[in-house]
């Protein structure tokens, strides 16, 4: 079976900022509120009022809505300031089988900070009980939280 | 409605990613599909279709077999959809910092 069939390869992307590591990872984590366009990348769209990247392994990045429910978006698996993070993405589904980000921060001159952004975890991923029916449901979940990501965020 | 959303209101249905999941094994008629899944045949025409409307799916007339097999075009405007929902939202990021970095005044030299 040809290997990108169905499933989607991680998707990579590269920025580069004018800061030095230290505040390239900090902007990006705890001042997340003053950048994420929650507009267009939220649960509540018109509802979400805010995002907060919770810091250390096992904080969580939560969505505040309007009516001040909450929505989980993933939860921090490796906190590791300057250089690295990588947290579960799920968007305010349970995390049951989560895809992953990481996003590494490496500085190629002084002040500047080449950000590498890597999200995995989409293809398919059989677990041995439900390959022996054919029906892998760690995929299932995986592109059914995508949907539902992807029908809120439009 | 763009394509890609068109393969997300697909996968958005469980059944249908059963089909698709099944499919991915290789082609398969309609009855060979309702044969293996807990939906009448009917039910599964339909999913058919709305699959085959989104580009997941691709139906081939072989011989006396029908059969539906998996289209990638459809799995790549998914992907297509992720790369923009990544671009717009480290666009928002780099912006950040650059306004972070030309808001902070520069530091007098020293004497």
């Amino acid at each position: 079976m040809p290997a990108n069939l169905t499933s989607i390869e991680p998707v990579r992307k590269t920025v580069t900022v004018p800061a030095a590591p230290p505040r390239a990872f900090e902007l990006f984590t705890r001042h997340i509120h003053e950048w994420w366009p929650l507009a267009t990348h939220s649960v509540g769209i018109e509802q979400a009022a805010g995002v907060a990247f919770g810091e250390g392994p096992g904080g969580q990045i939560v969505e505040t809505l309007t009516d001040g429910t909450t929505s989980v978006w993933g939860t921090v698996t490796d906190w590791e300031p300057p250089h690295r993070v990588a947290f579960t993405w799920h968007a305010g589904t349970p995390a049951a089988e989560a895809t992953r980000v990481e996003v590494t921060f490496t500085e190629d001159e002084p002040g500047r900070t080449v950000v590498l952004l890597v999200h995995s975890g989409w293809q398919h991923r059989p677990d041995a009980a439900s390959a022996r029916e054919g029906y892998h449901e760690g995929w299932d979940q995986v592109i059914g939280r995508y949907a539902e990501l992807a029908a809120a965020a439009r | 409605m763009e394509t890609y959303e068109a393969v997300l209101e697909a996968l958005g249905d469980r059944t249908r990613r059963q089909i698709v999941h099944r499919l991915r094994s290789g082609p398969l008629s309609v009855g060979e599909l309702a044969a293996a899944l807990p939906v009448s045949r009917p039910a599964v025409s339909q999913h058919l279709s709305v699959l085959r409307r989104s580009g997941l799916v691709a139906y081939e007339e072989a011989g006396t077999r029908n059969v539906y097999r998996l289209d990638p075009a459809g799995i790549g405007e998914l992907r297509t959809w992720l790369d923009g929902f990544w671009d717009a939202a480290l666009d928002r990021y780099a912006q950040q910092v650059r306004d972070d970095t030309g808001s902070r005044a520069p530091r007098p030299p020293r004497d």
